[in-house]
C-alpha cells in the first residue's frame, strides 16, 4: 500500500499561515487606530460649556456635526483653528460645531479663544475627564464628524488641514 | 509501525490541545473590589501615553479611567463588562494582553503540528513517509542495468 507523502505538509503548514500573516499585517499602519464609534451614534455628551451653561449634544442633533476634543497647550489645535472657523462659517447654519475642552482650565481655554479667534460655538468642560473617555479619546486635536442622524462618520486623530476638511464635509454630504 | 503515523500525530496534538484548554479555563483567584480594579486598571492601556497600563500611569486620562473603574465596580457590573465597556469607547487596542483572535493560536498550533509529524516521522521509520510499497530506488532494474551496460560500452568503443 502506498501511503501519500507526508514530507510535503511540513511545507504548506509552515508556509501558508506565514504568508498569511506577512500578507494581512504587513501593510497596516501600526499607528493608525481605528475608533469602534465610527458607524455608530456619537454618545450624548452633557456638560457645562465654557460660558457657563449646561449643554447636551442632543441638542445640536437634526444636522451634521463636528465635535473637535482641544485644549489652549496643544500646538497643532493652534494649526487647524482657522480651519474649523472657515468651515464653521462657511457652512452657517447647515453644520453645527461642539468644542470639548481636554485636561485644560477654563482661563486658559477663553485665553486660547481671545488670541486665536472664536468661532461662535460651543465649547464643553471636563473637569473629570468623562467625556473624554466617552469619545475614546487619546489626547488632542481629535475631531470627530457626525452626520445628521447623530452617526459618527469618520474620526481625525492630529489636526484637520483645509484639504482634509473638505475630504470629511463632503463625507457629510456638504461641498464647498 | 508504519501505520501508526497519523495516530501518533493526532495523539500528539491532542496532547497540546488538552494543555492549551487547562491554561484557558483555568480559574481566577477571587480578588477584592480595590484588588480587581487594579487588576482591570493594570490591563488597560493609558490612552496617552501608551507603554504605561492606567495602574502605573499619572496622567489625567488614567486618572479618569481608574475613577470609571471604581465607579463601574460599585455598581456591581463585572470585570468582563468593565474592561468591555472601555474597549467599546477606544477599541481593542485598549486592552494590553487583546483577546486572542485565530491568528494568536497560529503559531503555536504550527509549531504543535510541526512536532506531531515530526515524531510521527521518527517513530514510524522513514520508509512509511516515502511510501513503503515503492521499489527501491537505488536499485536498478534489470533494463536500467541493461542500459548502463549498452552506455558505458558506448563510451569505450
Amino acid at each position: 500500500m502506498r501511503l501519500p507523502p507526508l514530507r510535503w505538509l511540513f511545507l504548506p503548514i509552515l508556509l501558508v499561515p506565514l504568508a498569511w500573516l506577512l500578507f494581512t499585517g504587513l501593510g497596516r499602519d501600526p499607528r493608525e487606530i481605528p475608533s469602534p464609534l465610527v458607524g455608530k451614534p456619537l454618545p450624548e455628551l452633557v456638560g457645562t460649556t465654557l460660558d457657563g451653561d449646561a449643554f447636551s449634544s442632543a441638542s445640536l442633533l437634526g444636522m451634521p456635526l463636528i465635535v473637535n476634543v482641544w485644549a489652549s497647550w496643544c500646538v497643532p489645535c493652534v494649526e487647524e483653528h482657522p480651519v474649523l472657523i472657515d468651515a464653521a462659517t462657511t457652512h452657517a447654519g447647515e453644520l453645527a460645531v461642539l468644542g470639548v475642552l481636554y485636561q485644560d482650565t477654563t482661563d486658559a481655554a477663553r485665553g486660547f479663544l481671545t488670541r486665536y479667534g472664536d468661532g461662535g460655538w460651543p465649547t464643553l468642560l471636563d473637569p473629570s475627564g468623562r467625556l473624554a473617555v466617552e469619545l475614546g479619546v487619546t489626547g488632542p486635536p481629535e475631531t470627530f464628524f457626525v452626520n445628521a442622524d447623530g452617526i459618527v462618520v469618520a474620526r481625525q486623530i492630529g489636526p484637520l488641514t483645509f484639504a482634509s476638511m473638505a475630504g470629511y464635509l463632503a463625507d457629510l454630504g456638504l461641498s464647498e | 509501525m508504519k501505520g501508526l503515523a497519523l495516530p501518533v500525530a493526532a495523539a500528539a496534538l491532542l496532547a497540546l490541545g488538552a494543555l492549551v484548554l487547562l491554561e484557558v479555563l483555568r480559574p481566577a483567584p477571587a480578588l477584592s473590589p480595590s484588588e480587581q480594579a487594579q487588576q482591570i486598571a493594570s490591563e488597560l492601556r493609558c490612552p496617552d501615553c501608551q507603554s504605561l497600563s492606567v495602574a502605573e500611569s499619572h496622567t489625567d486620562a488614567a486618572g479618569a479611567i481608574r475613577a470609571q473603574i471604581g465607579e463601574l465596580l460599585a455598581q456591581g457590573r463585572t470585570v468582563d463588562e468593565i474592561k468591555q465597556h472601555f474597549v467599546d469607547r477606544y477599541g481593542e487596542w485598549i486592552l494590553l494582553a487583546p483577546t486572542a483572535a485565530f491568528a494568536w493560536w497560529l503559531p503555536p498550533l504550527v509549531v504543535g503540528a510541526a512536532l506531531a509529524l515530526l515524531t510521527a516521522w521518527l517513530f514510524t521509520g522513514r520508509r512509511a513517509w516515502h511510501g513503503a510499497g515503492e521499489p527501491n530506488a537505488a536499485v536498478p532494474t534489470a533494463g536500467e542495468r541493461q542500459r548502463i551496460r549498452d552506455e558505458i560500452e558506448q563510451l569505450d568503443a
